[in-house]
């Protein structure tokens, strides 16, 4: 090999060497891994301390210092965002039809992925109760008074929040079996929108309107937002919570997002962050932030006296499933396009 | 009752005009409630009806109205954060902004010259276009970055810069395309802000743009700047040709050290460096072999035809600036050697590394007292202004430099009539910075040589008087 040859060979390897750093630029960069949860309004308190116990269970089991962030928004608002681009790992909504449109139009995770964590999915559920000013002075008792004249409701917009399609089928629910009749239950739904003054695009934001703009006379609440309003010394004195005869069964799953994760190199951190929340310690922290946990048996009887006594149905049961009730209910021209015009 | 209802919509939009027209004397809520609630007393009674509606009824749809602006003034802010904005700003240029990291710039740079050869200079006095360049920048996201800078100054279009960046971390981004190689400190600063019209002898041994990928970034809190990369390398003080023209790489490498860099600027900007290149070259002409040019752009050195780079070329630099309010210097050093034979006539086959050598020392006072930088004054604190009192920032420049070149070059490498041995150059300037987008340049230069003339004279010095009107945004 001549002297010219030896030195372009060796250069040649350098050259390989040199081409082969961008690869090893992300690596170079050394960063922790970070997870983000991006869920609905009123989850705030929950994940904040989910979020906290999980990166300190992580950091004793791996080593790994996990950083969380989370965002909070209108369910159905939150699943367009990761749909336009927001990398969320995991994603922790109102319901399971917000999360299916991540799979059918967003391409981000398998269709099935109702099935990849116990309990469809679902590590807590609530119900929808109604919150009412102290002494309840317009006597609301259930959900035939919400369409009387002169009272305020307050609810978000089923169109962008999650909570409001569960209040909004809650109502349904009641008129089915009150009416019996179709034209009926959408007479009821219609009056019932009538009195509602404003429509917020979540539910916390519907907490705001109702509890601190001191707008309308019953808020359609999440259980869990209704007792922690109660829970608020500030606030407590001021309201109280009327359990209907019937209410929903409001089960807010969660998943990983998987075009994200392998993305992101997340998917371990992303799937154990999940499971935690089926954990007694998860299950706990559910419980702590007043929603009813998916598996009681690892929560004290103290904090699940808590939760009242509550008839509730099912949306497969009473509605055949969120597809078909998404479609029929909430697509565009659905019930709720001819209950409700702006 | 419809005139009633007249009478209510009319109250309600009363007290939702503060909201647009804020003036002090008109009614707070409160007293727009209570008018209300006499109107409707006043009304009722009109009409004999012996109710009255109740205050709290009022108060919430006044309630409602106020909350129905505050979820739109939410929702403005929401749609302003997620649409897209353009922007005209001096500074920055045109700037096309969207959610997600978007953002295309359109910036520019025109540097208009006259240039007059004072005596003896083979040069002909000259009005000229040395840049004309539309600058398209922006990033694509957080991960990618881009520029592109066609250059029209020229007798026909080129591009200067062409290339994309990948920020995977301020630590470390991947920089492909076509950019100004790491060796030379005054080659890295722009050509809108160096101290005089033309860079000094040390670029003559810098390359200039190469085509190539390096990794770059700022470590240990940013004090620490370093670019490693490879090339297909080019001829000292040029651009690269557009495609590699001896199967031959070049690998360059710069470590550039601020160590006040995240102080509190008491101290000044203090920047020293060290950078290297390193490759093979093999082949005879331009665009293998140097040729080294005057501070007026005049060749006073170069190869003879017969000669061949036949192997190594190694640069090393060490540079560094100093910036302290109204003084800027700047200081580089650079030698370039390279291997080179005669490929034919006398001497045919003798081999030789040379080394050149450069470097200068600039510096810079700003009268108005301004502050002096990298990037030149860059705001002006009384901008010129017609019929006003503003005449902008003047700083005064100077400058000596040294070009030597390798003894053994002559006679065989190259003719004692053709190049010279060495060059010195001294020269002064005002820079009148009129506004942050306009300077006037005023430089005056003259160099002296050790050669470069017939029967053993030194050629003759040359004397170059350059103005310049530069548009920058």
């Amino acid at each position: 090999m001549t002297t010219h040859n030896k030195r372009r060979t060796l250069r040649n390897l350098m050259l390989g060497m040199a081409l082969a750093l961008p690869a090893f630029a992300g690596v170079a960069s050394g960063k922790d891994p970070e997870l983000l949860n991006v869920s609905y309004d009123p989850t705030r308190e929950l994940y904040a301390e989910v979020n906290k116990a999980f990166a300190a269970d992580w950091k004793a089991q791996t080593g790994e210092t996990l950083t969380i962030r989370a965002s909070h928004g209108g369910s159905g608002k939150q699943a367009r965002s990761v749909i336009d681009g927001l990398e969320a790992d995991v994603v922790t909504l109102a319901l399971s039809a917000d999360i299916d449109v991540l799979a059918t139009n967003g391409k981000l995770l398998p269709a099935n992925w109702q099935a990849r964590l116990p309990h469809n999915s679902s590590p807590y559920t609530s119900t929808i109760v109604f919150l009412v000013r102290k002494g309840n002075p317009k006597g609301i008792k259930d959900w035939g008074d919400l369409a009387k004249p002169g009272i305020g409701v307050i609810t978000p917009n089923p169109k962008t929040s999650g909570g409001a399609r569960w209040n909004y089928l809650a109502a349904w629910a009641w008129a089915s079996k009150e009416y019996r009749d179709g034209d009926k239950v959408l007479a009821y739904l219609t009056r019932l929108f009538k009195n509602v003054p404003v429509l917020d695009t979540g539910a916390r934001g519907s907490t705001t309107t109702f509890v601190e703009r001191g707008i309308g006379d019953v808020l359609l609440a999440w259980e869990n937002e209704a007792l922690l309003t109660l829970n608020d010394p500030d606030t407590r004195s001021k309201f109280e919570i009327v359990v209907p005869s019937i209410s929903i069964k409001a089960e807010p799953p969660v998943t990983w997002v998987d075009k994200n994760v392998a993305k992101h190199g997340t998917r371990k951190q992303a799937e154990a962050y999940l499971r935690f929340l089926y954990s007694a310690k998860g299950q706990q922290l559910a419980a702590k932030h007043f929603y009813r946990p998916s598996e009681p048996d690892k929560v004290p009887a103290a904090l699940l006296a808590q939760f009242p006594e509550v008839s509730q149905v099912t949306i497969d049961g009473a509605f055949g499933g969120w597809k078909k009730t998404q479609a029929e209910h909430f697509g565009d021209g659905g019930f709720f396009d001819r209950i409700y015009k702006p | 009752m419809s005139f009633r209802r007249t009478l209510l919509a009319f109250a309600i939009g009363l007290a939702v005009l503060p909201a647009h027209a804020a003036d002090p004397h008109d009614p707070t809520t409160k007293e727009l409630l209570a008018r209300i609630a006499a109107l409707e007393a006043r009304l009722a009674t009109v009409e004999g009806r012996p109710e009255v509606p109740q205050v709290a009824e009022v108060d919430q749809r006044l309630r409602v109205v106020e909350r129905k602006q505050e979820l739109q003034v939410e929702a403005d802010a929401a749609k302003v954060a997620t649409a897209s904005t353009v922007s005209l700003d001096a500074g920055k240029g045109l700037s096309v902004k969207a959610p997600g990291g978007l953002e295309v710039k359109l910036r520019g740079l025109v540097q208009a010259d006259h240039r007059n050869f004072v005596d003896g200079s083979s040069q002909n006095d000259s009005f000229l276009f040395r840049r004309i360049r539309p600058i398209l920048e922006g990033t694509w996201g957080p991960l990618v970055g881009f520029r592109l800078t066609p250059e029209f100054a020229g007798d026909s279009a080129t591009i200067v810069d062409a290339y994309v960046d990948l920020k995977f971390d301020p630590r470390a981004t991947v920089r492909i395309g076509k950019v100004k190689g790491p060796v030379g400190l005054e080659r890295l600063q722009s050509g809108s802000a160096t101290a005089f019209v033309e860079r000094g002898f040390p670029t003559e041994l810098a390359p200039n743009r190469d085509l190539g990928a390096q990794l770059q970034g700022d470590v240990f809190g940013g004090v620490l700047n370093y670019t490693v990369g490879v090339y297909n390398g080019t001829v000292d003080g040029r651009d690269a040709v557009t495609s590699n023209p001896d199967d031959e790489f070049e690998y360059a490498g710069r470590l550039f050290w601020e160590p006040f860099k995240n102080g509190d600027g008491n101290l000044g900007t203090l920047g020293i460096g060290v950078a290297a290149s390193l490759g093979d070259t093999f082949g005879a002409g331009n665009n293998f072999l140097p040729r080294y040019r005057t501070p007026g752009q005049e060749q006073f050195f170069g190869y003879g035809s017969n000669i061949a780079a036949n192997g190594e070329r190694l640069r090393k630099t060490m540079h560094g600036y100093y910036y302290r309010g109204s003084l800027g210097l700047l200081g580089e050093w650079i030698t370039s050697s390279q291997d080179v034979q005669v490929v034919s006539g006398a001497g045919a086959g003798t081999r030789a590394k040379l080394e050149n050598e450069a470097w200068q020392v600039v510096a810079g006072w700003v009268l108005t007292g301004e502050d002096a930088g990298f990037r030149g004054v860059v705001k002006p604190a009384s901008p010129f202004t017609i019929g006003k009192e503003g005449w902008g920032a003047l700083e005064l420049v100077g400058r000596y430099g040294e070009l030597d070149i390798d003894d053994a070059a002559f006679p065989l490498f190259t003719s004692r009539v053709a190049s010279a041995n060495a060059a010195r150059s001294w020269g002064f300037g005002v820079n009148w910075y009129l506004t942050q987008n306009f300077k006037l340049v005023t430089n005056y230069t003259q160099a002296s040589f050790d050669g470069g003339a017939a029967v053993g004279a030194d050629r003759e010095d040359e004397k170059a008087f350059f103005t310049r009107a530069q548009l920058s945004f």
